[in-house]
């Protein structure tokens, strides 16, 4: 790695760290996991870092979280682990129990979401959480998730019925 | 428009991604419509649910002393060495591989210095364009005379903006040859300063999409480029670089908006 390089990584890519253990979080379900998913990510993106042109610190961000995204899909399907296949909503959609939904309502909106947020199936949690938390574009997502922008935007709008849906179940909206 | 597709550019100009027009279509939709304004409230307090919600990132000590010696060591080339943990990481280092072969959508090294000299050609033919005379074979500022000009001259019709309500009025087209391939190239103004855009179709068999590559500033002056499914572009100019990049962002959103 060139001198330059080094600080153009400690510029671009290093500072989305956190970013990338939020995500690495919102995607593994299991803390140390997730970090490790994270370390073996940064340092892939180091060894390649001589070959990613990104100047900005955005390019930066998509660039690692790609490389996070994958590193914890590859993870996942290693040890075969459930939310992997493609979407399907009428194969997917779990109703809501009528027990689930007296236990939500004693939860706080926090609670509900987040309960909502870890049922949502992979290819919809990876979007909602790059595109509320991390702030992402549309464009961005869809090259982080590898796929169309209308993907990106459907998946976006079946994210958000869906937690939106558990909120008002719960009772904490309207 | 219906309400499902209104609600979904609500949540396009929510999210921020709506050009100032239909932004402001949506801002006045939003002042007559009781159940828009309802449903944008209620997006609003879901986003600001998953917020609190969501998991915090924040990476451990721990992992930040890795990430630190694994930079240090990679930045001293004499002294090389592979993580010590490695030998933990080797099945994930070959599905991180295959990930990021994946990926695709940026391009690994392997064609830098054919893309070196790429950037030479362009230089070369921007600063031959400055020499008298050499600017344009077309002069327009109407892109309806440019566009035109292309059709018959080239085996592709290239996409041709003026922008000179921003502040890039377009000064005319010309042939090209770079790569080993007729190009066009558009030339846009501003204040004294020339922009050239040249652009040919992306081949089919070449890499994916790909952002745009670190600004090269060679001679005095700055080179970007970029590729879309479509066009690859090179730019060039002794315009600053904030300048330049702010006029490459026209050049990509109109080239989006219009689908080419």
């Amino acid at each position: 790695m060139e001198p330059g390089d080094r600080a153009r990584f400690e510029a671009i890519v290093l500072p989305h760290l956190d970013a990338a253990c939020g995500l690495a979080r919102c995607l593994m379900r299991n803390a140390a996991d997730a970090e490790d998913v994270v370390q073996e990510a940064f340092l892939r993106a180091l060894r390649h870092f001589d070959g990613f042109r990104g100047a900005t610190a955005s390019d930066g961000r998509a660039w690692v979280l790609t490389i996070v995204r994958n590193a914890a899909h590859t993870w996942q399907s290693r040890r075969g682990a459930r939310g992997m296949t493609e979407f399907d909503e009428t194969v997917h959609s779990v109703p809501v129990e009528p027990e689930a939904l007296t236990t939500a309502a004693r939860q706080d909106a926090r609670e509900t979401v987040s309960g909502a947020l870890e049922r949502l199936p992979q290819d919809l949690r990876e979007v909602i959480v790059l595109r509320e938390i991390e702030g992402l574009s549309y464009k961005e997502i869809g090259d982080v998730a590898g796929v169309p922008i209308g993907t990106v935007m459907s998946r976006l709008s079946r994210a958000r019925r869906r937690l939106h849906d558990a909120l008002v179940a719960s009772g904490e909206t309207r | 428009m219906s309400h499902p597709e209104m609600e979904a550019q609500v949540d396009a100009y929510l999210d921020g991604e709506l050009a100032p027009a239909d932004a402001a279509e949506v801002e006045a939709h939003l002042v007559e419509c009781a159940a828009c304004a309802r449903f944008r409230t209620d997006r609003l307090a879901l986003r600001s649910a998953i917020v609190a919600a969501a998991p915090r990132g924040e990476a451990s000590a721990a992992l930040r002393g890795t990430l630190g010696d694994a930079i240090r060591r990679e930045a001293a080339p004499a002294t090389r060495l592979r993580p010590a943990s490695r030998s933990r990481w080797t099945w994930l280092a070959a599905a991180a591989t295959v990930a990021l072969v994946a990926m695709g959508s940026w391009r690994l090294g392997a064609s830098r210095a054919a893309e070196g000299a790429l950037a030479d050609q362009v230089l070369a033919s921007h600063v031959r364009s400055l020499m008298p005379g050499h600017l344009s074979d077309v002069v327009s500022s109407d892109q309806h005379t440019v566009k035109p000009w292309f059709d018959g001259r080239l085996d592709f019709s290239p996409p041709v903006h003026d922008f000179a309500g921003r502040g890039y009025p377009l000064l005319g087209g010309r042939m090209d040859y770079v790569g080993g391939r007729a190009v066009a190239a558009l030339a846009y103004g501003r204040r004294k300063h020339v922009i050239s855009v040249f652009l040919w179709p992306t081949p089919a068999s070449g890499s994916a999409p790909q952002l745009m590559t670190r600004p090269a500033a060679r001679q005095g002056y700055h080179l970007l480029h970029w590729t879309t499914p479509d066009f690859t572009y090179w730019v060039a100019s002794d315009l600053g670089l904030a300048e330049l990049n702010d006029f490459a962002g026209l050049l990509q959103s109109a080239d989006s908006a219009t689908g080419t």
